[in-house]
């Protein structure tokens, strides 16, 4: 028997509890899964003959353009931010995060009002310069502006991991570029795109998932898209076998574009590290690159919170404030709601992210790819399927409880631990992702040593491995804080009585066409997303300063 | 200090689990309205009564399929939804039992309820033509039909399929003249669309106002919302159009309900019924239909004043649960005449 092997003995005790956990997932997600095998039904030849082809080539079309761009300004960005200084820099660094505190369809309703007839733009024109123009031109609700809210709204995502990964790992690269003479320009497509292939990759997946998933939007917008398809058989024709075939249908169209990258990127090897993690030294920008680079990131800051914001304030401005509830009552619910929720998620994704480092293997390796299984599937079809395995939970503790004359009845599926449970399914794989990178970065060095010295795996955890993973256990913290305050779907559907959120009420008001009061509740739910995420950015710039000395 | 912090978070989550447990002596209402009025209607009835209501809001579809899979052990005791269609659908699926309660006969009109009385309307709209007042000659107007006219091509506004409020138009439609007809009459609609379905009721007028289109198809209370809209520019373009009751001559204007049905399941049935009835009242009907810009259902109650200023209409006879037996018919043919 090998040491390290002899070192991984004793943690069978995490094993057992990450193995419960992703049992616990696995199950709402087969429940509904099963649905795929069971006799396609004449609404699916309905479907088939009508409206399949639309929803396809929608949804491609939308994935697709919106993956593309979210990579390529994501990237660009980080690169102008890693790579190069100039005016307004620093501030820009954390600012181009802000446009992910807006939820998309939060973004829609505003750019839409913005250039709508009735939008203070078009209202100006009218008003101060007697124009009235081509409505065509000013029509955001298509295609195009479906893409550009999702572009502008998830691009930080990209951003993000790029940023980070150009900071620590393309230092030695570029300047041997710059030793060749390569220009800027060719720098960024030849050398900086492929070298981050891998990281812009996993950023624009996320986004062309939240894209997929994402109902809202597309609804307001009018475009038949797979979330909109499923919505329809589900709810309208009562079908949700043909609802479930759907959404594994979209599943596979974004494996089948993850697939084709690969192939594509075929065997040519373009990750990229280093054990020597050398900050990149910025160049100063000088003339007029220096100001095409602030004007550049301005604009897309601009376009991605300064505008909807202000939009926001401004019909805030417009609505009687004294005339509706509680906003106090509805921001402690969400605040509460995503801290309790986050604090679940991420003890559930460090004892996940712990036991697949100690064990590797299969069944690691397998364990880290279903946390993102919950991440995946539309909201509102996962939340079904946790509904009827709560609900049947429900019924055999009342069962169990029989004998002892105790009455609980119904107690899960009343109560908020349904919707808990249905965050820790959805948020899982974010919370895992984070708190495994924190792991990858220290390594197993030091897990060997303690054990090494008879320290079992958990004294270890607690003692060697949590205080070095601290980092990026918070900001996989705030990052599925700011998830949770977002989300919609599953707290529409799983929430119990008398349980409003800031994310529930805006939306609420916006789908009874009451934008204007939606307004306030979107500003403070966009106020508690931007803490969280300076928060995150600040985490990351300890760490990376850390790294750099 | 952390583990204080901890501690109190613990508090909470075990206070919020707990809170789960419903007490006895109240009423559970699953609804999709979500206005504040209503919650000040609810409050009212607890003052009165001492029943406590609680209230779960959701979309109408995912409040049905919630109410589905809890079966049996489901605490909901009221479902309240915008649209007959779908509480058809919800009495279809075995979701709602039979009411029988004098107050609740006399208060609702016959055709606004299930013929079991499985849900009873409580509020009433209408589905009506709004005109550009400067383009176009109220007289031009008369029944649903004239719309498919050749002379109202590229002018029609009307928002997406997967609306239910088309797709009880539809059905009305269906249910009058049959399959066929309504088959022709989309299509026609679809041929004289002014533009790709898309938005909201209020951006049908707007777009009309903006010379997208010169008529949108719309619900009556969108128009009371846009005349006392918070945005100025808004209510400048409801005042901008005119307001019409297609097929006076004929079968009369589409109507449709908000309504309320009680729960198979429901485990404080008594006091769900007090409810109903209450929200039936006259007492509680101005202000319920009011706080949307609806029409009451009770007869005894008159609609608000702006109500009364756009006039009073025919209706469509037939029963509501017309709308809910022809609601898949409808949502077929949408998608085979390419109504997005």
């Amino acid at each position: 028997m090998q040491l390290s092997d002899k070192l991984k003995k004793q943690s069978i005790g995490w094993l057992l509890i990450s193995s419960l956990i992703i049992i616990l997932l696995l199950i709402p997600n087969i429940n509904i899964l099963l649905n795929l095998f069971t006799d396609t039904s004449e609404n699916w030849q309905h479907i088939k003959k009508y409206l399949l082809m639309d929803y396809i080539k929608n949804s491609l079309i939308l994935i697709i353009s919106t993956g593309l761009l979210t990579a390529l300004i994501g990237t660009l960005l980080a690169w102008l931010i890693a790579a190069y200084e100039f005016p307004g820099r620093a501030f820009l660094s954390w600012a181009l995060l802000l446009p992910l505190a807006i939820p998309p369809y939060i973004g829609a309703y505003t750019y839409a009002g913005l250039f709508s007839y009735t939008g203070p733009f078009q209202v100006l024109l009218r008003k101060r310069f007697g124009l009235v123009v081509n409505q065509q031109y000013f029509d955001f609700m298509t295609m195009r502006g479906a893409i550009f809210i999702y572009t502008i709204f998830l691009f930080p995502y990209v951003y993000l991991l790029a940023k980070s990964f150009l900071a620590k790992q393309s230092a030695s690269l570029v300047e041997i570029s710059c030793l060749l003479g390569k220009s800027a320009t060719s720098i960024f497509f030849k050398v900086i795109l492929p070298v981050s292939r891998g990281i812009i990759v996993a950023g624009a997946s996320l986004v062309m998932l939240e894209v997929l998933n994402d109902y809202g939007v597309v609804k307001y917008f009018g475009i038949p898209t797979f979330s909109t398809a499923i919505f329809k058989t589900w709810f309208g024709m009562g079908d949700l076998t043909s609802a479930v075939r759907l959404a594994a249908i979209a599943m596979g169209v974004i494996f089948i574009l993850l697939y084709l990258e690969k192939l594509l990127r075929g065997g040519r090897q373009y990750s990229y590290s280093t054990s020597q993690i050398r900050p990149l030294k910025r160049k100063k920008l000088t003339g007029g690159s220096k100001y095409f680079a602030t004007m550049f990131s301005f604009s897309i800051f601009g376009l991605g919170f300064i505008i909807p914001v202000g939009q926001l304030l401004y019909w805030s401005y417009l609505s009687d404030g004294s005339k509706w509830g509680n906003l106090l009552e509805y921001s402690t619910g969400s605040i509460l709601t995503g801290l309790l929720a986050a604090t679940l998620v991420i003890i559930a994704a460090i004892i996940v992210a712990n036991t697949v480092r100690i064990n590797s293997g299969i069944l690691s390796n397998l364990f880290a790819r279903i946390t993102m299984l919950g991440y995946s599937i539309p909201g509102a079809v996962i939340a079904v399927g946790i509904l009827v395995f709560l609900l049947q939970v429900d019924q055999f503790i009342s069962w169990l409880m029989q004998p002892f004359a105790i009455e609980i009845n119904m107690f899960l599926t009343t109560s908020l631990v349904m919707l808990f449970f249905a965050y820790l399914i959805r948020f899982l794989g974010i919370g895992f992702n984070a708190v495994n990178s924190g792991y990858q970065k220290i390594g197993t060095k030091f897990f060997e040593a303690s054990r090494t010295l008879g320290k079992s795996v958990t004294a270890t955890f607690f003692k060697v491995d949590l205080p070095m993973i601290k980092p990026a256990v918070l900001s996989g913290f705030l990052l599925v804080f700011i998830e949770v305050m977002k989300e919609l779907p599953l707290t529409l559907i799983l929430r119990p009585f008398n349980f409003n959120t800031l994310a529930t009420r805006a939306f609420e008001y916006a789908a009874d066409e009451m934008i204007y009061r939606a307004a306030d509740l979107s500003l403070i739910l966009i106020f508690c997303c931007t803490i969280a995420i300076l928060l995150v950015n600040q985490l990351r710039k300890g760490r990376e300063d850390a790294s750099e000395n | 200090m952390k583990k204080l912090l901890v501690m109190i978070m613990l508090g909470v989550m075990v206070g919020s689990f707990t809170g789960g447990i419903l007490a006895a002596g109240e009423v559970n209402l699953y609804t999709n309205r979500h206005y504040d009025a209503d919650q000040k209607i609810y409050e009212q009835f607890t003052a009165k009564t001492g029943i406590k209501v609680n209230v779960l809001k959701g979309d109408s579809d995912e409040l049905i399929e919630r109410l589905a899979r809890e079966g049996e052990s489901s605490k909901a005791d009221l479902l309240i939804t915008a649209d007959a269609g779908r509480l058809h659908r919800a009495m279809v699926r075995g979701l709602l039992q039979s009411v029988n309660s004098d107050i609740l006969t006399k208060n609702v009109p016959v055709n606004l309820r299930d013929q079991d009385n499985k849900w009873f309307g409580l509020t009433m709209r209408g589905r009506v033509i709004v005109y550009a007042k400067d383009r176009v000659n109220p007289e031009e107007l008369s029944s649903y039909q004239s719309l498919t006219d050749a002379k109202w091509q590229d002018k029609i506004l009307v928002r997406s399929s997967s609306n239910i409020y088309n797709q009880s138009l539809l059905a009305s439609l269906i249910s009058i003249y049959g399959e066929e007809w309504a088959k022709n009459w989309a299509a026609g609609i679809v041929k004289n669309m002014a533009r790709r379905p898309k938005g909201n009721d209020r951006a049908q007028a707007t777009a009309v106002a903006a010379g997208i289109g010169d008529i949108a198809i719309m619900n009556t209370y969108y128009l009371g919302k846009m005349l006392n809209s918070d945005n100025p520019a808004e209510v400048e373009v409801a005042e901008s159009v005119g307001i019409y009751f297609p097929s006076q001559a004929e079968a009369g204007t589409h109507i449709n309900i908000s309504g309320i049905g009680l729960s198979k399941y429901s485990p404080n049935k008594a006091n769900a019924i007090k409810l109903m009835e209450y929200l039936s009242s006259a007492e509680a009907q101005s202000s319920f239909a009011n706080a949307n810009y609806e029409y009451p259902v009770n007869p005894e109650v008159e609609p608000s004043p702006l109500l009364k200023s756009w006039g009073e209409f025919k209706t469509q006879q037939i029963n509501l649960t017309e709308l809910g037996i022809y609601n898949e018919q409808a949502v077929r043919i949408f998608n085979k005449v390419g109504w997005q």
